[in-house]
């Protein structure tokens, strides 16, 4: 009887001391957290309107994300989609025109997503091909919407999507397709240029 | 000998002990107003497969099966559940802008066409949750049919 007490108390101790771990380790979440926030809103109030700095940023990762693909590189898709997400963090709301806050919110929501399941998604090129034709959807958007700081040009790849079409942003005129790589690399041609 | 009973003992206590600790239960009355259904065309035999296979983790709505109380079972359950329910959920669908909701279709377009979904995890407790041929047509080809409808919405 005194052995099963022991045990007992054993059990109960040990369970409790799980418990403790999970506390501690919220708790230090929460700090992080809470500590992102507040860089968050320093850098935001300090830099006043970040609207050019962040979307140059976000053309930049996009574009990196997009070279990868076009070279058949899903780890490099996705270090730069979650850069990607990292910088549409710091696109600062309070300062935006009120139908820019609309256009924002409409769109940066899916962009997320899309660019997180990039980053998530590394062994699955397939699959971070479909969430980069959304995504270029999202970016289209967002450039027109936000200004470009350089000439970027939308090609268009009519096969992609169970020949659906799928768009996509590039630097350059050259065609070089991201959604097939190497596969079908010249396939698709330019069919806009948005100029900065 | 005497040290394997306590051992045993003691982790059947623990056993025990972990029966109390329980998840919380996403049930839900009635069907939200922003439920799938109440936001776009869903023919009944489209609705019939997606209440089998996919609202259990992908709305506000789960049906439990018993083994479900014990637990961790019913902790790895709610963890399928809330993974779920933040990449897609039914029961919010209308809340969704519409270019998620574009966006939704077409993913569950592609997970059904490469087998993503339902999850392996899934259906090897719900071997009813599986999809045949024809039931992954059928939802493939409502969700393709669904996303060209929103767009002509646009």
């Amino acid at each position: 009887m005194k052995n099963l007490i022991t045990i007992c108390a054993l059990a109960i101790t040990s369970l409790a001391a799980c418990n403790n771990d999970k506390q501690t380790t919220t708790a230090e979440n929460k700090v992080i957290t809470d500590s992102a926030l507040n860089s968050t809103f320093g850098t935001a109030s300090a830099a006043g309107d970040n609207t050019a700095a962040s979307m140059k940023d976000m053309v930049g990762q996009y574009l990196q994300i997009k070279n990868a693909l076009v070279n058949d590189n899903g780890e490099e898709a996705a270090t730069a989609g979650n850069a990607f997400v990292a910088s549409m963090g710091k696109m600062e709301k309070t300062t935006m025109a009120p139908e820019k806050v609309k256009i924002w919110e409409d769109l940066s929501e899916s962009a997320k997503e899309m660019a997180g399941h990039i980053g998530m998604n590394h062994g699955k090129i397939d699959h971070q091909r479909e969430h980069f034709d959304m995504l270029s959807k999202d970016m289209y958007d967002m450039v027109t919407a936000f200004g470009t700081d350089q000439t970027l040009y939308v090609a268009h790849c009519p096969m992609f999507n169970k020949n659906k079409g799928a768009d996509w942003l590039s630097e350059t005129k050259e065609i070089k397709n991201p959604y097939y790589g190497k596969e079908m690399l010249t396939c698709g041609k330019i069919k806009e240029e948005i100029t900065q | 000998m005497a040290v394997l009973k306590k051992i045993f003992l003691g982790l059947l206590i623990v056993f025990v002990i972990l029966q109390f600790i329980r998840p919380e239960r996403n049930i839900n009355s009635g069907i939200s107003a922003n439920d799938l259904t109440k936001t776009i065309d869903v023919p009944d035999n489209v609705q019939a497969i997606l209440k089998n296979s996919c609202y259990d983790c992908h709305s506000n709505n789960t049906r439990y099966p018993w083994y479900m109380n014990i637990q961790p079972m019913g902790w790895i359950m709610a963890n399928h559940v809330n993974a779920g329910k933040k990449d897609l959920n039914f029961s919010e669908f209308g809340n969704y802008t519409l270019r998620r909701q574009k966006n939704k279709l077409r993913g569950i377009e592609e997970s059904i066409e490469k087998d993503y979904m339902p999850v392996y995890s899934y259906t090897i407790l719900h071997a009813d949750a599986k999809l045949n041929d024809a039931e992954k047509k059928i939802i493939v080809d409502w969700a393709s049919a669904a996303q060209d409808s929103l767009e002509r919405k646009n």
